[in-house]
Order: structure tokens, then sequence, then C-alpha cells
């Protein structure tokens, strides 16, 4: 199967020059550029996973958050100098954790506070317990049972035994490793946990079973204020961030997102309208195609859909064939099934997009958000999960609640261009201010210096 | 034409040091569904909720010039539709007040004396809660100290946005003073009571954090000439 579901390919009812003639252009572009969508498979270079490129140090940051901001991390580090972090996690490749992990402990190292990263090993039966129990934090019904538990509990023995926890922060990232805190009492370190997951509406007893682990936490750490639960320990609010150098967000110049346009048959002449997500039902691409079709009666747009999950999930399939009869004969709607090694692709796209959308029905945190709004692009999302703390509505983007609002939405900000790019440029300068990696590496400086006064003052008053 | 004359300016007595405060955001243990709820809540939090909502908020959002003052009157706006309130609330000027439990007091009388002329609107649940937070606040030295003008325009013109306001706007909780670090200095160690004025008055509400900080610029740098 082509991956690009290029529906201009299987219709073209209308001439050439009669397209050409209603959008204005000439008749020549507009057969190019149908030629190009009906004839292109996916690049070569998209094929393959690229080799990554080698990780930034801190220095390589100073353009785009300023000179201040490194004096300020450098100042935090030194008062840390010689100390030591663990990272625990369940993963050391795939997801978000462990992609975060791979830019923030390298960071950390070179700003002199050693941090170390430790992966838990598991049989299958462990991590089907834990992707359970994952799905049941989030809310799915579950049972849990005594052999779920007693495997979760002898995994966590296990690695607890193996490892030493000599760092004087150590970190446990998600509910996988959680009972490691069993290890406290032999260790003078802070322990926290970092949820990054959503709690605000767990099964009940996967919930009551793992509560008392996190109790034992020095504090925990979640990802927006409402995944947070009521517990007696302190509670920290840590975004996820963005890399602004990684593949996906880092500068390119116009020939290179030219380039991509031009391999995958985007018009750059005319309005593009984006969503990059996987193909979920959950991210609502159906309504997404509803919304554009609502919008198209009165302003002129083209729709790229772009994500994956089609070939490796059988449900993200099924959701595929539904986008693709909702798009319907449309040409200007362009389907991308892209391979997840396609960072720099999905870049250029939204980088050539005029505006993006996320209208998403449940979510995390929504990094697709984070992403848009760095680029600089006034964006469309659901007020859902994480979202509402990056899009301030309005302001830094604007909130929907339904496929008439979202439409309404594209008009508007494609007939009202200036405040297209107000919105765009607050929401770049939103992310700067909290959604970057390196605010994320000051979030963990900060956190140990404060725990560490915290400590230190508990002592005193004993 | 005669030259216009100046006081001469004094040989400070103690250097500007420039610092800036970083913060680490505190999940609380409150939360309101609806404007009572925010009413009660707001009676209980501790000074650092009131702070964060108010002050650092404006900090956090440094970079937006309008719609955006203060948490509550945001919320007030998008998750219960009141737009009367959010008004009330969102011309609360944070540098009016010089301790934050004045600051509480006045949020609790607009939100109490609303709820009373519309008492339906109380219990009328929000779109989304408002989750009350706090800030652990750490305050880090920048490298920037002045004991001139020109020194103090250089610093004023690369520390970061942050330190703009921790010394403009934070600073009134720290002195007590209906005044700011820049005012303040400029006054005492200069002698340059108009320029102290001038920035006081400059409106926080109607421009970004760095709109301030060109503000302030011009004013001294027409100090200097």
């Amino acid at each position: 199967m082509n991956p690009i579901e290029d529906q201009r390919a299987t219709t073209a009812s209308l001439e050439d020059s009669e397209i050409a003639e209603s959008r204005g252009r000439p008749a020549f572009v507009e057969r190019r550029s149908r030629e190009r969508r009906a004839s292109r498979q996916l690049p070569a270079s998209v094929l393959t996973p690229p080799l990554p490129p080698p990780a930034p140090h801190m220095d390589d940051y100073r353009p785009i958050v300023g000179q201040a901001m490194l004096d300020s991390l450098r100042f935090l580090a030194n008062e840390l100098k010689g100390k030591t972090i663990k990272m625990v996690n369940s993963t050391a490749v795939g997801g978000g954790v462990a992609e975060m992990l791979n830019r923030l402990v390298p960071l950390l190292s070179e700003l002199e506070v050693a941090t170390h990263w430790d992966v838990i090993t598991g049989g299958n039966d462990f991590f089907e317990v834990t992707k359970a129990f994952h799905n049941a934090l989030h809310g799915s019904p579950y049972e849990l049972t005594k052999a779920a538990q007693d495997i979760f509990l002898m995994y966590n023995e296990q690695n607890r035994e193996r490892m030493k926890f000599e760092e004087e922060l150590v970190v446990i990232h998600d509910p996988q490793p959680l009972a490691l805190i069993r290890s406290r009492a032999q260790t003078a370190s802070h322990w926290v946990w970092r949820c990054h997951i959503d709690l605000s509406n767990p099964d009940p007893k996967v919930w009551e079973f793992l509560r008392p682990f996190v109790e034992q936490y020095d504090a925990a750490i979640f990802s927006s204020q409402s995944f947070a639960r009521a517990l007696p320990i302190p509670q920290y609010l840590f975004y996820p961030c963005i890399d602004p150098l990684s593949e996906k967000n880092k500068e390119l110049t116009d020939a290179e997102v030219q380039q991509v346009c031009d391999d995958f048959g985007i018009d750059r002449s005319r309005p593009i309208v984006t969503q990059v997500s996987r193909f979920d039902r959950l991210k609502d691409p159906v309504g997404v195609v509803q919304a554009y079709k609502l919008a198209k009666k009165y302003v002129d747009c083209q729709l790229v859909l772009a994500g994956g999950g089609a070939t490796d999930d059988p449900e993200g399939a099924v959701v595929l064939q539904e986008v693709k009869d909702a798009a319907g004969n449309d040409p200007d709607i362009i389907i991308l099934d892209l391979p997840p090694w396609c960072a720099f692709q999905i870049n250029a796209i939204q980088r050539a997009s005029t505006m993006i959308i996320q209208k998403s029905l449940k979510e995390g945190f929504g990094l697709t958000v984070t992403e848009a709004l760095w680029k600089g692009k006034p964006t469309i999302a659901g007020a859902v999960g994480g979202i509402p703390n990056q899009i301030i509505h309005k302001l830094t983007g604007v909130l929907v609640h339904s496929v008439e609002g979202c439409a309404y939405q594209i008009r508007y900000l494609l007939t009202h261009p200036e405040f297209a790019r107000t919105i765009g440029i607050n929401g770049r300068e939103h992310v700067k201010e909290n959604f970057l990696m390196t605010t994320n590496v000051k979030r963990w400086l900060l956190l140990y210096r404060i725990l560490a006064q915290a400590k230190a003052q508990k002592r005193k008053a004993a | 034409m005669p030259e216009p004359t100046h006081p001469p300016l004094r040989k400070p007595s103690r250097p500007f040091y420039f610092n800036t405060s970083e913060s680490l955001l505190r999940i609380g243990r409150q939360k309101a569904s609806n404007l009572s709820e925010l009413l009660d809540a707001l009676h209980t939090c501790p000074e650092d909720s009131v702070f964060q909502h108010t002050f650092r908020t404006l900090q956090e959002h440094h970079f937006i010039r309008e719609g955006f003052s203060n948490d509550f009157g945001h919320w007030s706006l998008f998750a219960c539709n009141e737009p009367a309130l959010a008004e009330q609330l969102a011309s609360v000027d944070v540098r009016e007040f010089t301790a934050i439990e004045g600051l509480r007091r006045r949020m609790l009388e607009i939100i109490d004396q609303f709820l009373q002329s519309h008492p339906r609107s109380g219990a009328r649940a929000a779109y989304e809660p408002f989750y009350f937070c706090a800030s652990d606040l750490v305050v880090l030295p920048t490298r920037f100290v002045a004991d001139t003008l020109k020194g103090f325009l250089d610093g004023l013109n690369q520390v970061p946005v942050h330190s703009i306001h921790h010394h403009f706007i934070e600073a009134r909780l720290r002195l007590h003073r209906m005044t700011n670090d820049f005012s303040q200095w400029l006054e005492q160690e200069k002698g340059l009571t108009q320029a102290a004025d001038a920035i006081e008055r400059i409106d926080i509400y109607t421009n970004t954090m760095e709109g301030v900080r060109l503000q302030i610029a011009r004013i001294i740098a027409e100090s200097m000439n």
C-alpha cells in the first residue's frame, strides 16, 4: 500500500484549468501539484531510520534561551556540584520518558551533577501486569488479582536487590519501579516519584494497592495539576518538555521545508491546516476531517493528517480507513501514514502549515501541541488533559469543544491573520518559558535544592 | 535658551545587585469547582497560593500584554463565564499591596460582593476546576552589579526578564513599601527622584515584561542625558 493516501490520485473530476481558475493560479501549477501527489511514493529518505544526531551540549541552547538562562542553570548546578542523581524507569528506548531522559541525563551530567540512569528488568508477565496497571490508572476497568500484585512485587524486589542507591537524589519514573522505595530505609537519599500519567480517575483497587508506596516518597511530581491525587507528601508540577534542538523541533531552512512538501505533494501556495497524531479515535481525526469540510464551505485550504500507528496497530488501521472514508474524494485532503522515525519530515510539515489542529477527545499532556506552539503556529486544540496548560484560550491558541467550534476557528484564523500571528508569537513564548528541555533541567536543579533545604530544616528543628 | 539643570549624580554608597528568582510550582491541596468553592478556598489557602495566582502569574505570562492579570480573574471568565466578576478581579493591581493578606482580603471582598448580588452563580459548576498551587522560590544572583547609571542600564538590558519581575513587582512584598528596587536605588543612591517616580508609574497590565524593561531603560537613558 502506498502510505501516501492521495485522494487526488483517484479522483480529479475537475480539469486542472477549472481548479486553477477557481484558485486564481496558473493551470500548470495545479497540474504539477496533482502529478506530484499522484506519482510520489514515500521518498527513500524516510524508508529507513536515520542515524541519531549527536546529543547537544548546554552551550548549544544559548541562541535559543539566552545567556541569562544558562547562567541561572550553572549557578544552581554549581551549588550541587559533586552531588549525584539516579533516574530509574522501565525502558531505555521508545516512549516519551526514555526520549526525555536521553537528553536530560547528559545535560545534568555536563553541569557536573552526575546523573545515572538505570532501567529495571522484568519478564513478559511483569510488563503485562504493569501495562494493565497503566491502563487501570488511566481509568480503564481492571480486576486486580493477588497474582498480579505478587508479580509486581516480585520483580520490584529482584530489581531492588540488584540495584544500588548511592546517589543523593533517587527519581523513580512511573508506576513500574514504584516499590523500589522499599530500599529507602538503607539510604540517606531524597526519593521522588515522577508520575508521567494522568491519575485523576484511576481504578480504585489499583490505586489503593500503589498508594502506600507513593506515600513513602519525599515528593511526587505530576505533569498537570489535574493529574494529581490527594497525598500527604508535597506534589510538584513539572510540565513535560520538548527539545528545541531535536530533529522534531530544530530550525529548518525554507529549502528543507519545501523539499518535504514537494515529496508529499503539499502545496505551500495555499493555506495548510495540519493535525499530527497517531490514527487513534481519541485524537478524533474523523472530527478534524468534518471540521475541515465545514470550514471549506467558506475558506480555501488543504488538510494534512500526518501520523502513524496504522501499520503496527490493528485498531490504527481501522481508524485510518474511517478517516479515508470520511475524506471521500476530496483532493485537498492529504493523509500520511508515516514511520515513527520521520521526525524531520513532521517538523517540516508543521513549519509549512498555516495552522495546527490537535482536536483530541482525551489527551495526556499533548506534546504535539507544544511542538506546534514552538514553531509559532496558531493552534486549535481540544480542551482536554494537559492542553489547557499550554493553550490559554485566545492568548496562546484557541481551545475548542466540538467539530463545529473547530471549523469556526479554522475559518476565523484563516481570515484574521493578524490575530493568528499574535497567538502564534505568544504560544512560542509560552513554550520558551515553560516547556523546553532547559526549563526541565532547571526544575530538577531547583527540586534538589528545595528538598535538601527542607531536610536540613527538619534536622535543625529536630 | 538656558540649559536644563540636573542635580549632580551622587556616587552610590552601595551598588545595585541584579538578582533574579526562579520557582518550582507546588500543587496545593485545595481546588474549586464553582465560585462558592473558590471563595471558601481563598479564605483558607496559604499565602503562597495567593502569591502564586496573582504576583507569579504575571511572571509566568510576562509575554502577554492583554487579558491576563491574575488566575482568579482568568478562571472567572473562561471557566465560569462571569465577565463582570472577571473584570473586577482582573482590575486589582498587585502593586497596590505590600502584603499578601491585604491582597487576599481584596479578592475575597470582590467575590463575596459578586455572589451576594448573583446568588445563583455561586453553585454553578465551572467548566474546569481551579487548582490552587504555590511556588517554592529561589533567589539567584546574576552577573550584573551596577554602581553607575551606565552600568545600571547595561545590567537592566541584559538580565533575564524574571529579574525585572523580581525587582520591579515582587519587591513590594520584601520592602513592605509602595515602591520597587529600581526606584528605591535610583532615588536613594542617585538622587533621581523624578526618574524613580516615573518608573513607579509604569503600567504593568498594558505591557509585557519586556515592554516594562524598555520603558525603564528609556526613563534612565533620559535621566543620563
